[in-house]
């Protein structure tokens, strides 16, 4: 019974918070006048209706999986990083170039983009992490306002040096990558590619990580105390560097397999107008940073949005109810831990005076 | 350079700044009483939104301006209620905020104006400028500081109402006597849940004002997240003041000079994508000086035994 | 009778913390409240200040029945309270603490020069002199305490409530305030005073009344008892002396020279200490806390850059090393606050017991987690930690079970040398004596134990070697033998260095 209360339990409130989000939506429906059968009908359809919309729903969840798992990852060492769109942008402008520049085979090229652009993202979130640990700037605040200058800069990029020239179309994009080094489709035809693989394998690696290993123990240590953490012999600058670095990494590598699978270019807005950013920051609240629940979490968005698309095509219900489907989710998970401070408060009453 | 500092871009200084000030001012009375408002974003947000509806729906400033403030008032309810009821993470309520009211004024932009991306009408009327007698006449001096907004002058006077407020009346006494030792003014008598709704409220009226003059003072639309940050720069503009009014004006005021410099050099053949650089790279730039509270304390803060 | 406190009960579900107690109190009187740790005074004293309210039971002030639904209740009813932990705000000027809650005023403004007239006619009518315009934070903690009092008169109470008042102060301030508090009680005041400092007691009280287990054992006149009577009222037996052997010296495993930190007052918060510990012995650390203790502690655990001085363990220079270093030449730790320093709340006891344990339970960094949880699992039998299971989060275990965790998980690094801080700071009897015997077990197997605790009566009973602390130095050095409480309580205070 503890066993099963113990599984039940972490799935009780995202499973509430649902249907909460589901209410309020099913309200917003009703204002601007649809059918609230009807509309969810659609939504379910447009998401998981068949074979194409699913792979589809799953295409788009790859970068939010990702960027999920990377915040989840600095939300359990203590740190805010909210930065994940510059990150991603930045990775995927990197991994944009190298896939273009690099010479040698497309597998070369391919690999080669991946890890440009891990690195790129993880160098920029490392930089917010440096700033924090050198000059005790605000982590939450600096890798919010560095998503601005990434973003500018990366437009800057495509927009004067390295804009396409080729084509007719006045866009801010870099030239097309050569198709050797494109992620292959897991099936042809559909626009499911091979990134939301490794988004599977960096799920459970980092579920791995974090449960059996002495670093992944260290992270989540210094994320519930650090002062403890410090007091055991945990060293907070290396760990916070690299959980910002590997957060900042996963980040890039969304940005990565959204160019090399999808975009097979860098597009200006391509990446940021769609919100993957703060959708993987989302799932990650919705997951309580939990990685596997992150990953279900960036599903369940990425259908909210995929459904809300399919919807709009075939009801008068604008797309935008999703989006406030997905805040309300939010906001009711923000007080799970509301629910258990009530717990605590009685825990504590019961055992005597604390002073 | 004699181009580049003239007097509209210090009157535009003047207008740029009022926004973020006054978010950030309400930002610095959460911060008094022990809140970090990372919701300010959200709030100004649906204050500027909410401003467009009541014009749209009224075409009267003053019930547009009503119409924000109640909105934002709600809003700040609801962050209110997580923080302080629920005791939420604060950080947490405040992002969550930011995503709600991104929800909901695209959503609502959508379902009330039937559009996307923005929403005009030229039959709607901004915020009425004031030409300040006297002033006005002075050269030079009346080019910047008369000509604006009611909120650009009332927001000189918060300022110094909030001053007033905090450091010379009981009341507020009792404010930065509840964020100080919640325990010891609660042993005391004082209502620090009250005060603490209270201050909350506070700050969305000023957010509220924050987003009608974002988009009935500064331009006469909306559109989708409008406050590109500013929310954030405001939060900064806190920590810079130290949650001190007039150390707050003091860095809105760099940050408002900041902004319409960026937009001023997008004249000057400068690549726009670096001129709208500039505030988030100063703002970063300021945070230099600002040493944050470091995790120790912190730590200390939300670790420290309970005895 | 002033106030008449009658059958009161408290319970929090099936913990009795008070069981029909009775207490009064005449006015003019001092009247102490004894007992241990938990003996239930706390939680009377906040029934009568309106924090809880009594299960049944009756209070009457004056002979008239009244129940406080708040402290602003009690406040109205003339009764003050003087919390241990002092309820001031440090930013504050010293008139503004004094006339919070009820501020002088014209129309919505604050009169601050008002209350700093205030201040200094009250602090000369009760002579406690203080500066009404100094920020509390500046204020030593003697000037504090007067603070919290003036602030508890100016309320205008009859009745106060002085919980530990003399926990933090120096001897000269225990003197200046219990001579304070008689002036009161002549000029009518009537106090409850809090405290297991019999000595103090004995001074200044009238009457005592003595609690064990949430019961009265019984009230007595002042003039008609003795502290040894008072002890045994207040444990219900004879203390259990320890046998210790005498000890067995080795070389020297903590080497400490010239520690200095700085910090950011005028006065540095470590003045150059010296001190070194063997293996085979416990020094104890005495001193009243705020003296530099808990810098000595992080310098030498590594949590703190000490400006000057070296420190040396098992041989090896560790100055200034990482923690982790530390520990490796041979540390183990009992933090002094062990929510701060000890334990993640959040994180469960099998997580909160591997910590500093990793290396040994890892291969290629990875975790083998069902060998921590049978190491833990052993510790939590061997020590009786009560927990739920070994997966409960640490915030739901008791304050002395999540101690006695914390013990046992460093002594099992079975390092050369042990910094215990405060080790059975609110632990019960049971588990002081189960903490005291390993510690003098560890000493016995050539453990060298650096032992700083703010009960005096712990560091005699435990130490070879007692280092007083006073100011950021060390003010003299006693042996077991010639450590008297006199001796090192003039120490304490600044007195004649002895050795």
């Amino acid at each position: 019974m503890d066993k099963l209360g113990n599984w039940i339990k972490p799935l009780l409130q995202p499973l509430l918070a649902l249907a909460a989000g589901l209410a309020v939506g099913a309200v917003a429906i009703l204002i601007v006048g649809g059918s609230v059968t009807e509309t969810y009908a659609e939504m379910w359809k447009g998401a998981f209706g068949n074979f194409y919309f699913i792979t589809n729903t799953l295409a788009r969840a790859t970068p939010i999986i990702l960027i999920g798992l990377g915040v989840a990852l600095a939300f359990r060492a203590g740190f805010f990083n909210m930065g994940s769109e510059g990150q991603m942008v930045l990775g995927a402008l990197s991994a944009a170039i190298t896939a273009i520049h690099l010479p040698g085979p497309g597998w070369l090229k391919l690999i080669g983009a991946i890890v440009a652009g891990m690195l790129a993202g993880g160098i920029w979130s490392a930089f917010a992490g440096w700033l924090d640990a050198k000059y005790r700037m605000n982590l939450l605040i600096t890798t919010l306002l560095l998503n601005y200058i990434a973003t500018y800069f990366a437009g800057y990029i495509v927009t004067y040096p390295l804009k396409d020239t080729t084509g007719s179309a006045a866009m801010a994009q870099t030239v097309m990558l050569d198709k050797s080094a494109w992620l292959p489709k897991l099936f042809q035809g559909y626009s499911l590619h091979a990134g939301f693989l490794l988004a599977m394998l960096g799920t459970i690696l980092l579920y791995l990580f974090m449960k059996h290993t002495v670093k992944g123990y260290e992270i989540r240590m210094l994320g519930g105390n650090p002062l403890f953490a410090s007091y055991g012999g945990v060293q907070r600058g290396k760990l916070m560097f690299l959980s910002m670095f590997v957060s900042g990494g996963l980040a890039g590598l969304a940005g990565s397999v959204e160019v090399l699978g999808t975009q097979y270019r860098y597009l200006d807005g391509a990446l940021t107008s769609p919100g993957y950013a703060w959708s993987g920051i989302m799932a990650t609240l919705l997951a309580g940073s939990n990685p596997i629940g992150t990953a279900v979490a960036a599903i369940l968005i990425a259908a909210l949005q995929t459904g809300g698309m399919g919807m709009e095509r075939n009801t008068d219900v604008p797309l935008e109810v999703s989006s406030i489907i997905q805040s309300v989710l939010i906001l009711f998970v923000s007080a799970k831990l509301t629910y258990s401070f009530i717990k605590r408060k009685k825990a504590g009453a019961k055992n005597g005076p604390a002073v | 350079m004699d181009q580049l500092f003239d007097v509209s871009l210090f009157a535009s200084a003047l207008r740029m700044l009022t926004p973020i000030l006054l978010a950030a001012l309400g930002g610095a009375i959460c911060a008094r009483v022990g809140l970090f408002n990372v919701g300010l974003e959200g709030l100004m947000l649906i204050g500027a939104f909410s401003a467009i509806v009541g014009n749209y729906l009224t075409g009267s400033i003053a019930l547009s301006l009503l119409f924000a403030i109640g909105c934002t008032l709600a809003f700040s309810l609801l962050f209110a209620f997580m923080s302080i009821q629920l005791q939420a993470n604060v950080i947490v309520v405040g992002i969550a905020l930011n995503f709600l009211a991104l929800g909901l004024t695209t959503f609502s932009l959508r379902a009330i104006f039937d559009v996307k991306g923005a929403y005009y009408d030229k039959n709607m009327v901004g915020l009425p400028k004031l030409n300040i007698p006297v002033i006005e006449d002075i050269p030079w001096l009346g080019g910047v500081l008369s000509g604006h907004s009611v909120l650009v002058y009332a927001s000189i006077l918060i300022v110094a109402a909030l001053h007033y407020y905090l450091f010379r009346t009981v009341s507020g006494f009792r404010l930065l006597a509840a964020g100080e030792n919640p325990t010891a003014a609660r042993s005391l008598g004082i209502k620090v849940t009250r005060i603490q709704y209270g201050a909350v409220l506070l700050c969305g009226v000023l957010c509220g004002l924050a987003g009608a003059q974002l988009s009935l003072g500064n331009v006469t639309m909306f559109t989708e997240g409008m406050t590109a940050g500013r929310g954030f720069i405001a939060l900064v503009a806190t920590m810079l003041g130290q949650s001190n009014p007039l150390g707050v004006a003091g860095a809105s005021l760099l940050f408002g000079f900041m902004e319409s410099l960026s937009i001023r050099l997008q004249g000057f053949a400068m690549p726009t994508h670096f001129t709208l650089m500039v505030p988030y790279v100063v703002t970063i730039l300021a945070m230099l000086f600002f040493k944050d509270k470091g995790y120790m304390q912190e730590a200390r803060k939300s670790s420290g035994s309970s005895r | 009778m002033l106030l008449q406190m009658e059958g009161i009960t408290k319970s929090y579900g099936n913990v009795t913390a008070n069981r029909n107690v009775s207490f009064n109190l005449r006015k003019g009187e001092i009247h102490a409240l004894v007992g241990e740790n938990g003996a239930g005074k706390t939680t009377l004293m906040r029934i009568l200040y309106g924090m809880e309210s009594q299960t049944s039971g009756e209070i009457k002030l004056g002979g008239k029945p009244v129940s406080f639904g708040s402290p602003t209740d009690a406040i109205r009813h003339g009764i003050g309270m003087v919390h241990q932990h002092f309820m001031l705000f440090p930013s504050f000027t010293v008139a503004e603490n004094i006339v919070i809650g009820r501020e002088p005023s014209r129309a919505i403004g604050f009169d601050r020069k008002a209350a700093a007239e205030e201040t200094t006619r009250l602090a000369k009518r009760f002579g406690m002199p203080v500066d009404p315009w100094k920020r509390v934070g500046e204020c030593s903690l003697g000037v504090q305490q007067r603070v919290e009092i003036l602030k508890v008169l100016y309320q205008g109470a009859e009745i106060i409530i002085l919980d530990e008042p003399t926990g933090v102060l120096t001897p000269i301030e225990v003197k200046e305030l219990l001579a304070a508090i008689k002036e009161l009680a002549r000029q009518g005041k009537s106090f409850i005073l809090i405290s297991h400092k019999l000595g103090e007691i004995m001074e200044v009280a009238d009457r005592i009344t003595v609690l064990r287990d949430g019961e009265v054992t019984g009230t007595v006149n002042a003039s008609d008892t003795g502290e040894e009577q008072l002890s045994r009222m207040m444990v219900g037996r004879e203390l259990v002396q320890l046998g210790r052997s005498a000890a067995a010296l080795g070389e020297k495993v903590l080497e400490a020279k010239g520690l200095t930190v700085r910090g950011s007052k005028t006065k540095p918060l470590l003045d150059g200490v010296s001190l070194n510990v063997k293996a085979g012995e416990i020094v104890g650390i005495a001193g009243i806390s705020g003296n530099g203790q808990s810098e000595l502690l992080q310098v030498l655990a590594g949590l703190l850059q000490p400006d000057e001085g070296t420190v040396e363990l098992s041989g090896q220079d560790v100055t200034g090393a990482s923690v982790q270093r530390i520990r490796g030449a041979g540390l183990a730790h009992i933090p002094e606050d062990r929510y701060l320093w000890g334990v993640s709340k959040e994180a469960d006891v099998t997580e909160n017991g591997i910590m500093g344990h990793t290396g040994r339970l890892s291969k290629n960094g990875i975790l083998r987690r069902g060998k921590a949880r049978s190491m833990v699992a052993e510790w939590v039998e061997r020590f009786g930690v009560k927990t739920g299971s070994l997966d409960t989060k640490a915030q739901h275990l008791s304050g002395g079970n999540l101690q006695k965790l914390i013990v046992a998980r460093e002594l099992a690094q079975q390092s050369p040398f042990l910094i215990a801080a405060e080790p059975t700071r609110g632990v019960d009897v049971g588990a002081m004596e189960i903490i005291h015997a390993e510690l003098l077990s560890k000493r016995d197997r050539q453990g060298a134990i650096l032992l700083v605790s703010s009960e005096l009566t712990e560091v005699l009973k435990l130490s070879d070697r007692i280092l007083v602390m006073f100011e950021g130095r060390i003010a003299g050095e006693l042996t077991a033998e010639e450590a008297t409480e006199e001796k090192i309580s003039l120490l304490m205070a600044g007195g004649k260095a002895v050795g």
